[in-house]
């Protein structure tokens, strides 16, 4: 049966974000984690897969030992088991250190098919983890991808649409592969009270450093080749252009302005 | 029937000795836009030749002993989220709006009370206490725009109104002007009072025809740790209707809310907002959201509520226990009115409260009156307590004329069959001038009688918010 791997992350949950106003950075007290909103688009993905052709699909994460509710939000959708990865040495990890990391818990978590990432983490915005671990694992990599038309089990292929700056590609790729995917992909399902009740008996095993014998020059912040010198927020300066109108005249030179703006620009 | 004056410069150079030009508004335009509330427009609305935004009780009570004087009608206003047409200014005169009225006065930690002016904005009350983990907990559904004295005056209620009840619970304190200029100090920081008549109750809820809330006094309720809440698929009305009174007599547990809403309600919200639940395969939802101290107990409690449901024909229990997901759930039932607006602008929302009990031969009722006059009629709101917001929306193609007629028609049925379930008209939103006529042929005559010997008591000069609720004559 097709073994879909989906790796997730656990983000602050941003509707009642406070930022601290001297230093600019987000205060992280008292709030809640959840699942980032981007890698629910990777979850449907994999439970649609499972439902046309049969799967199972595992969630992995890496972080402190409170991202297993993640996990079990993800089982409570519809996926079959999950892993966590989790020990004090990953912390601070950028995302080559995770995606080191990641690989190596999905070459201990055994054979796959497919692996099935988000765009991006809401909170970092990198997008980079996904690629970095089709690099690790030296599979194929399809990003941005905004449809499955088809996945052929017995050639061992499948076929994505990605979305590119000028329209949309279409790719065929060999299984296993890593594919990121974007919202237009699907309307990610709700879970249920039955998928709870699952995931309440679902035991989620814990994979430390020292489980997956990893190399510890690579982990945590020290592990890490990216550093965060300084952040700041950028000024936001809108410089709106006002038009006036007097006269039916002026309605037209209006309307062909802002035709012309938005051509220049791409927009239409 | 009184004859009233009408606005002369003469008068508005008074009312600016009172409040100050700056707080005086004759401009058209402004005029126009506090001409009607969330009614729609073209049946209840009419132009007020003056509004004023006092910034303090005093001006309020001056402009008050002044109205009476020149006999000129006076109609309060908060931000004009209603729905019943209680902020319309129906004989003109003069509008008093509140929004420059809008100040905390005193947070009081260790009692839980706040006091504010009448005109902040719900929600802002909310946010002022949030960090000290409490809240108002009988705020209504539009806490993001109303403000609190059109609260109190309306009595208004939401979502949550199962287990924490509505405005007037929490309401201890208030300062009123009466239609006379008087100004009045009821209640205070206390919990128990039947030191003579409760005051509080004659205003609450009197749509502002009895005098002017211009603060109060907010009894204020730790904010809940955790909550779990239910979306639950059923293939029809009935059996989604029949398990609301099971969840808090068989369980025994009072959850945070109950809301219903028919299959026609939830696709038109789903479509207008692009969401893209299971909608096609069920007939009905509940939303039961359940609150507590710890997300283990309010689990268990949800999960209770969900096998229960399971157990009696649910096709789907969906969990959202996290900020995200609730935001995703309740947005579907917030965006319904809205969505049928787009759909249609003319529609009629109805208020109609039942005993909880009567709730699923209501919706019986209601489905064959929808199939008698053949019209769209879907059905939503707080099912917990009796309390549906069943709307009539007039079909796109249908003359605007014939519409009325057909509105009437409906309404009228609609009401008899709720005053023989032991239920009335408004549960929420108010007679205002919406429901006025239904209000008077309807209710018992001697009960009316007394409510226009009050009226008259209190407002003898009926000045204030007239012909509001019932007429004089």
């Amino acid at each position: 049966m097709l073994k879909i791997i989906v790796p997730i992350k656990q983000v602050p949950e941003t509707g009642n974000v406070k930022m601290d106003p001297e230093t600019g950075t987000m205060v992280r007290d008292g709030v809640v984690s959840i699942v980032n909103p981007l890698d629910l688009y990777s979850i449907e993905t994999a439970l649609m897969l499972k439902e046309k052709y049969g799967a199972t699909v595992t969630v992995l994460t890496m972080g402190p030992l409170n991202a297993v509710k993640g996990l079990k939000e993800a089982i409570a959708m519809g996926c079959d088991d999950g892993y966590i990865l989790s020990d004090r040495a990953f912390a601070g990890a950028d995302t080559w250190s995770t995606a080191y990391a990641l690989v190596n818990a999905i070459k201990r978590i055994g054979d796959y098919d497919l692996i099935l990432a988000g765009e991006r983490a809401t909170d970092g915005d990198t997008g980079q983890v996904g690629p970095n671990i089709a690099s690790g694992l030296d599979i194929p990599l399809a990003t941005y991808v905004r449809k499955v038309n088809d996945l052929d089990l017995e050639h061992k292929t499948i076929t994505v649409e990605r979305s590119v700056e000028e329209g949309i590609e279409t790719l065929q790729l060999p299984l296993p592969c890593l594919l990121t995917v974007v919202k237009e992909i699907s309307y990610p399902r709700l879970p249920t009270l039955r998928g709870k009740k699952k995931a309440k008996t679902v035991e989620i095993p814990v994979l430390t450093a020292e489980d997956l014998g990893l190399n510890r020059e690579f982990l945590g912040l020290k592990g890490s080749p990216t550093r965060v010198v300084s952040t700041k927020s950028p000024k936001v300066t809108r410089n709106g252009q006002m038009v006036t109108i007097k006269d039916d005249q002026d309605v037209i030179e209006a309307v062909d302005a802002l035709i012309a703006f938005l051509e220049e620009r791409q927009l239409i | 029937m009184t004859n009233y004056n009408s606005i002369t410069p003469e008068i508005v150079a008074k009312i600016a000795q009172i409040v100050g030009a700056a707080n005086v508004i004759l401009d058209e335009e402004k005029l126009e836009a506090y001409s009607h509330d969330e009614t729609p427009k073209d049946q209840f609305s009419a132009m007020p030749e003056v509004i004023v935004t006092p910034t303090s009780t005093q001006q309020v009570a001056e402009i008050m002993k002044l109205a009476n004087e020149l006999l000129v009608p006076v109609t309060p206003r908060g931000a004009g989220s209603g729905l019943s047409g209680g902020a319309i200014p129906l004989h003109g005169g003069i509008l008093m709006a509140f929004e420059k009225m809008n100040k905390v006065l005193d947070i009081d930690l260790q009692n839980m009370m706040i006091e504010v002016q009448a005109g902040i904005v719900t929600n802002e009350i909310n946010a002022v206490v949030a960090d000290d983990g409490l809240f108002f907990a009988g705020y209504p559904m539009s806490l993001e725009s109303c403000q609190i004295g059109g609260n109190i005056a309306e009595n208004a209620g939401g979502g949550k109104a199962i287990k924490y009840g509505v405005t007037e619970r929490y309401i201890t304190g208030m300062e009123v002007v009466t239609p006379a200029g008087e100004i009045l100090k009821i209640g205070g920081k206390i919990v128990k009072d039947v030191s003579g008549y409760d005051l509080k109750r004659i205003y609450i809820g009197s749509e502002g025809t009895l005098g002017i809330v211009t603060s109060a006094t907010i009894r204020l309720t730790p904010l809940p740790k955790a909550k779990t809440d239910l979306l639950v698929l059923f293939p029809d009305v009935q059996s989604a209707i029949e398990i609301v009174p099971m969840i808090v007599s068989q369980l025994g547990i009072i959850p945070t809310s109950i809301e219903f809403m028919d299959r026609l309600a939830v696709e038109t919200s789903c479509k207008y907002l692009n969401e893209h639940l299971d909608y096609e395969s069920c007939g009905s939802m509940l939303l039961i959201e359940v609150d507590g101290t710890t997300q283990d107990q309010v689990d268990g409690e949800a999960e209770m509520i969900g096998d229960l449901c399971m157990e009696h024909h649910a096709i789907e229990v969906y969990v959202a226990d996290n900020y995200t997901t609730q935001e995703r759930v309740w947005a579907v039932r917030r965006n319904i009115a809205e969505a049928f607006k787009v759909y249609s602008p003319h529609q009629s929302l109805e208020d109609i409260v039942v005993p909880i009990a009567q709730i699923p031969a209501l919706t019986r009722e209601i489905a064959k009156i929808a199939a008698e006059f053949d019209l769209s009629m879907p059905s939503y709101g707080h099912a917990g307590d009796g309390n549906l917001h069943t709307t009539l929306i007039k079909p796109p193609d249908m003359p605007l004329d014939q519409w009325y007629i057909l509105e009437d028609q409906v309404v009228r049925r609609l009401y008899e069959v709720v005053m023989a379930l032991g239920g009335k008209l408004s549960g929420e939103h108010g007679i205002g001038i919406k429901r006025k006529a239904y209000f008077q042929e309807i209710v018992d005559p001697h009960e009316l009688e007394l409510m226009r010997t009050l009226k008259q008591a209190l407002d003898p000069n009926n000045i204030l918010n007239p012909g509001k609720i019932f007429d004089l004559d």
